[in-house]
């Protein structure tokens, strides 16, 4: 779990600019969106999660506002911007060559038997 | 248990200066935290491991808190002191000509009053009052100019400051205007008194003052909404 963690966190970017691409979201949908496809396995820590939001916000790829819900609860949500997309497509552009590129890597020749 | 969550985020970001950006994420944080929770209770979770969920996936909070706090710290710029410094002395000496003004106002009316000149009463006391007109007018002049407190980090605590300047200057733009009404007003008693000897009515003239003193206020109250 932690090795994976370790994996996934250079890519926390463009999970978020994922969950962006169809509608504006705020911090716990968006993160419950990524728990629920990991089936409760991957979860951002809220600390990543705002500091992702602060970083991908000061890059101009997403911008912020506040709701008003007529419940009371003010949420704020985060909206991808035009540079955000080209961010989006450029970073998964970026993870499939990588991609390639590791199975590659990681290859032998003779196939191993697996236990 | 709400309360609870809100106390924890409260403690973390304790020792945060309150900007509007630490403020807003806190909120945002506590937002979100509470969301969590509710939806944890809603799955048939305790609160007290609802509240230990939640409160364990915010995480490392530190390098967050650090940012916020280096981003606050914009330096304050010599320029802007010297300029302040520079309109600060104008408005001192704008103060000072006013003031000075207000007490040579008198100096027309006796000066004309010792020599038996015919323009005698048509001259002294409306260029009395036009000095007083004048150096109230500085007044005023000065209180609008004068620049008000900038905000130099964009916190609670410059904000509330900026209100308190404003506030200032509200008041002694009234003070300005009060004190320039009751000079004209005991100077109209004498030198209508002392023409018209009808020292019996013209103690009206306080009361007039009293009124307009009122309206004052009522318009000054108006501005502020």
């Amino acid at each position: 779990m932690s090795i994976t963690s370790d994996l996934i966190r250079g890519h926390t970017d463009t999970i978020i600019l994922a969950r962006l691409v169809d509608a504006d979201n705020y911090g716990y949908e968006i993160n419950k969106s990524i728990q629920q496809r990991t089936n409760g396995n991957y979860e951002l820590k809220e600390a990543t999660l705002y500091t992702a939001f602060r970083r991908l916000e000061e890059g101009g790829n997403i911008v912020s506002y506040w709701g008003d819900e007529q419940t009371g609860a003010r949420r704020r949500y985060y909206k991808i911007t035009d540079t955000g997309r080209e961010t989006y497509h450029r970073l998964i552009g970026e993870w499939k060559s990588a991609k390639e590129m590791i199975d590659k890597l990681i290859e032998t020749e003779k196939m191993e038997d697996k236990k | 248990m709400q309360d609870k969550l809100r106390r924890y985020v409260d403690n973390l970001f304790a020792s945060t200066t309150p900007t509007r950006k630490s403020v807003e994420l806190k909120e945002e944080m506590i937002q979100n935290l509470s969301d969590k929770y509710n939806d944890l209770l809603s799955e048939g979770k305790t609160d007290e491991a609802a509240y230990n969920i939640a409160v364990a996936g915010i995480g490392d909070v530190s390098d967050l808190l650090k940012e916020l706090e280096t981003d606050e710290s914009s330096p304050v710029y010599v320029q802007d002191i010297e300029e302040m410094e520079k309109a600060r002395r104008k408005s001192a000496m704008l103060t000072a000509i006013a003031i000075m003004m207000y007490i040579v106002s008198f100096v027309p009316v006796m000066i004309l009053s010792m020599v038996d000149s015919p323009f005698q009463d048509v001259m002294g006391v409306p260029l009395m009052f036009i000095i007083i007109a004048a150096a109230t007018g500085l007044l005023i002049y000065n209180n609008m100019t004068k620049p008000k407190y900038r905000k130099q980090r964009d916190t609670m605590v410059e904000e509330f400051r900026e209100w308190q300047s404003d506030e200032k200057d509200r008041k002694q733009l009234r003070k300005a205007i009060s004190s320039a009404l009751w000079s004209i007003v005991l100077a109209a008693y004498f030198i209508i008194s002392f023409t018209t000897f009808a020292w019996h009515i013209t103690w009206i003239i306080f009361i007039i003052g009293a009124v307009v003193e009122s309206l004052l206020n009522v318009i000054f109250a108006l501005k502020k909404k």
